[in-house]
């Protein structure tokens, strides 16, 4: 099985649908591990094989189950201040600007160890795949699905509005040859009754033939985000409260009518 | 009928000749900066044109012209037109039969019906506000006469215009940015209130209408009356403004609403006017956003997209250029605007001022924290801008153990003072500001002044029959009662007795009678009253002015407790915070100004050279 979760905007709600797939995925006894091809993080964690992953991939590492690793987030960005980003490569930062084809080829090879370990991987993609400008560029959202073709869905963030638009929008950017992987997509943060959506989700599933799976309730999310400042835990926090969260958040998609199911059998496919 | 001593006044004006912008006088400017005040007194009056004014009835029955609203007459091409008739007629009798006539003529000639535009945004927080404001002022610093307008505004933070109408905060923001004294109702006629996550009071054209849920008021209030009160208020101002700069809401691609939305396209095509789309690139996502609303609204409404604009770039603005030019390419819309972010502080409606607020730009080295209760329901907060201004840390506080540290505590206003008051007792708030009590100033400002006293009782009809009440705080020895009296909606001005003057506006329905010494004296026509409580040994203080801080006497006196527990020796002197508003304008529009594509954007408008 394997799954890459996309967001039409940085903070679209991807990583924690990620992290609560992968509970799912422990939770019903499959043996998944997280994995993010380029993270642009202030927030990293030191795996015990010498890696250093985002803050995002712990989590979903501990929701999985699983031993964090350098391969769940091969190639860190972390900045430096002043405009400068350095790059870490599985834990140890890069001299200078590392190529994109060799940057590539570590993510692919990482990705490949963890597919070949383990019987699903849950991907995140970054920020939103259709950047214009960066869209050739990209390594973490086209180019892995350019490099390791994998079924993808959509996490659209309704709270900001727009989120007919944003779906619709990315759906339209993404280049032919990725676009038929895009298998469906998710509304996140939506506060009140549902049914109001009714028509909007039946013409963007019209309009795209990607299927709605599953409209997220708001809830604030008690976890820790990749460049929030505010209420910091570190690595440290047991694993128990985070876990207990994502129950939570998937009980609560659960009463919304959300079907993790529908999302493993498009893992599958 | 016209007075004598207008008359006389008139014949004055006649007398003197065209006069131009008078600067030198004290209440200079009454309408819009620029303004032509030849005739202070119009010559006209009553012209019973309502194009240009209207008849205001009195609650004894009686009908009088009211010209609050006509512009027309401060035209300059206007007045020297009508001054050089004059004198080319020769009339010297404000009496004379023949000057009435002059009138028609002078409209025939400059009276024109306005131009709409409206700014859309793929999202909230696109920066739609900040753009109406900017457009505002670059076609106000171009001599135009412009309003802005939002058909229907959400929002927590409302003001008093002159005219005693509530309207949302940033209609008041951007009338500043168009140079405009007199915001007043038509330019948001419909305001909607939160109550609850999905029940709103209703405003309409100032005044309180009624209470929807999302469902009744897309399928009752905006069928029955939205669309009309949309159209007359558009009506309205496009006979007084060159421009009318609408503002939309939240995105117009809900196609779930689409038709019910008379904030976005309806309001457009109600206005006949073109749409710019601004983008938020902030967030990334924006080419999708962009493409994505203007795939989604219907050709026939597509066509009034004249103009994108990618807002809030961070990091130099040519590493879009290429992406604007494919963007371009796929929608056959030009991108007429790459602005850079704007590091200007100006009051904002949107949620992200409590994040960037309560976030991270937290309590710097030696800042003095003010930590303001951040209710379920709270109302007005710009309230504290002032402060923030000054240097403050505003804290934005929901749990007791924020309000560890803090300098001082500002519990500000509610739209539900009794829930939010429950809230803050079910959260241990309140027990935390019990214990706090004393050692730092509290100030409690509308709904948290009431909440400050003794009790709270409505006595207004209640489900089950009896008047609700609520113990406060019990910081004050005072009782807040609403009844069937009427709201209280005023600006009013005064004074901190010793410090300095003040001023402010009241939006209110309960009414608080106190014991305690008054915090204010306020200046009305009939005389002063004293206004709020205070208890300066325990450095209390309750008022029911919002904006009570934007004059730099409030501020300095509660500074002065802050620092030193006591109030200020004598008179405190500072910026008033109207000005810092006014350079934010200024530099905001100054971002845009450079940003935008100039001549496309006046060649929309049909304002160019
Ligand atoms: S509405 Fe205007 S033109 Fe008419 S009487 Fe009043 S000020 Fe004069």
């Amino acid at each position: 099985m394997r799954i890459l979760f996309l967001g039409t905007a940085s903070g679209a709600g991807k990583t924690t649908l990620a992290a609560m797939y992968c509970r799912h995925l422990a939770r019903t006894g499959v043996d998944a591990v997280p994995f993010k091809a380029s993270n642009l993080s202030t927030r990293s964690h030191r795996t015990a094989d010498g890696g250093e992953i985002g803050i995002g991939q712990l989590i979903q590492a501990r929701a999985a189950g699983a031993e964090p690793a350098a391969d769940m987030n091969p190639v860190l960005l972390r900045p430096r201040g002043g405009g400068v980003v350095e790059t870490v490569v599985r834990g140890v930062p890069a001299d200078g600007p590392v190529g994109r084809e060799a940057l590539g080829d570590i993510v692919a090879a990482a990705y490949d160890r963890l597919a070949a370990a383990h019987e699903a991987v849950v991907c995140e993609g970054s920020g939103s795949p259709a950047e214009l400008n960066l869209i050739d560029r990209d390594l973490a959202n086209v180019g892995l699905l350019r490099m390791r073709p994998m079924p993808a869905v959509l996490v659209g963030d309704i709270e900001r509005g727009g989120v007919f638009a944003a779906v619709y929008g990315t759906w339209l950017l993404m280049p032919a040859d990725v676009r038929p992987l895009l298998k469906g997509f998710v509304i996140n943060r939506f506060r009140g009754d549902p049914s109001i959506l009714g028509d909007g989700i039946e013409r963007i599933e019209e309009l795209t033939g990607m299927p709605c799976l599953g409209v997220m309730p708001f809830t604030e999310v008690a976890l820790p985000e990749e460049d929030s400042c505010r209420d910091a835990p570190d690595g440290t926090a047991t694993d128990t409260a985070w876990t207990e969260e994502l129950d939570r958040l998937l009980d609560a998609a659960a009463a919304n009518g959300f079907d993790p199911g529908r999302i493993d059998a498009i893992a599958r496919g | 009928m016209r007075g004598g001593n207008i008359e006389g006044k008139v014949r004055e004006e006649i007398d003197r000749g065209w006069l131009g912008p008078d600067r030198g006088c004290a209440y200079y400017p009454c309408h819009f900066e620029g303004q032509d005040c030849t005739f202070c007194y119009c010559p006209f009056y009553p012209c019973n044109d309502p194009e240009l004014g209207e008849v205001l009835r009195s609650r004894r029955g009686g009908e009088i012209w009211n010209c609050t609203y006509c512009l027309f007459i401060h035209r300059t091409e206007v007045c020297r037109y009508v001054m050089s008739e004059i004198e080319r007629m020769g009339i010297a009798d404000p009496d004379d039969p023949r000057l009435a006539a002059i009138l028609p003529r002078a409209k025939e000639r400059f009276f024109r019906k306005g131009k709409a535009l409206m700014v859309l945004g793929a999202t909230s927080d696109a920066g739609k506000s900040v753009t109406v404001a900017a457009i505002c002022r670059i076609l106000h610093d171009r001599g135009f006469l412009v309003a802005p307008f939002k058909s229907q505004n959400m929002s927590l933070d409302s003001r008093v215009a002159p005219d005693g109408a509530e309207i949302a905060m940033i209609q008041v923001l951007q009338a500043q940015a168009a140079g405009l004294r007199n915001p007043d109702r038509h330019m948001n006629p419909i305001l909607l209130k939160p109550r609850g996550d999905t029940v709103s009071q209703v405003i309409v054209e100032g005044e309180p209408f009624g209470e929807y849920d999302v469902r009744r008021y897309y399928e009752e209030f905006v069928p029955v009356h939205g669309e009309g009160i949309v159209r007359r208020n558009l009506e309205f101002l496009k006979e007084r403004y060159d421009f009318v700069i609408m503002e939309g809401a939240g995105s117009p691609a809900e196609i779930n609403i689409y038709d019910s939305d008379i904030a976005n396209m309806k309001a457009a095509r109600i206005a006949d006017a073109d749409c710019l789309l601004v983008v938020n690139t902030e967030w990334g996502g924006s080419f999708a956003y962009a493409v994505g609303t203007v795939g989604l609204i219907p050709a026939e409404d597509r066509r009034r997209i004249k103009g994108i604009v990618l807002n809030n770039v961070r990091g130099g603005t040519d590493g879009l250029r290429e992406g604007a030019a494919e963007l371009e390419r796929l929608t056959g819309i030009p991108v007429i605007g790459i602005i850079p972010h704007a590091d200007v502080r100006l009051p904002s409606e949107d949620s992200g001022s409590f994040r960037d607020a309560g976030g991270c730009a937290e309590d710097g080295e030696g800042r003095t924290v003010v930590a303001v209760v951040r209710f379920p329901r709270i109302s007005h907060f710009s309230d504290c801008d002032p402060l923030a201004a000054d240097g403050a840390a505003i804290r934005y506080v929901d749990r007791p153990e924020d309000l560890d540290g803090c300098d001082a505590v500002v519990i500000p206003g509610s739209q539900d003072p009794f829930g939010d008051l429950e809230w803050m007792r079910s959260t241990g708030i309140a027990d935390r500001l019990a214990g706090l009590r004393g050692s730092v100033p509290v100030l409690g400002i509308c709904g948290g002044y009431q909440m400050m006293g003794r009790s709270l009782v409505d006595r207004r009809e209640q489900p089950d029959g009896g008047p609700k009440t609520a113990a406060g705080l019990g910081f004050f020895d005072c009782t807040t009662v609403w009844d069937d009296r009427e709201r209280v909606v005023r600006q009013v001005r005064g004074d901190l007795p010793g410090v300095g003057p003040v001023s402010g506006y009241e939006v209110h329905a309960g009414r608080t009678e106190t014991e305690e010494p008054p915090l204010f004296r306020l200046e009305f026509f009939s005389g002063s009253e004293p206004e709020g409580s205070k208890r300066e040994e325990e450095m209390l203080f309750g008022t029911y002015l919002h904006g009570c801080l934007d004059k730099p006497a409030f501020r300095g006196y509660l500074m002065s407790f802050i620092a030193d527990g006591r109030p200020p020796a004598g008179p405190v002197s500072g910026r008033d915070h109207a000005e810092r508003v006014e350079e934010g304008i200024a530099a905001l529009a100054a971002v845009f100004e450079a940003g935008f594509d100039l001549d496309r954007l006046l060649g929309i408008l049909g304002a160019g050279e």
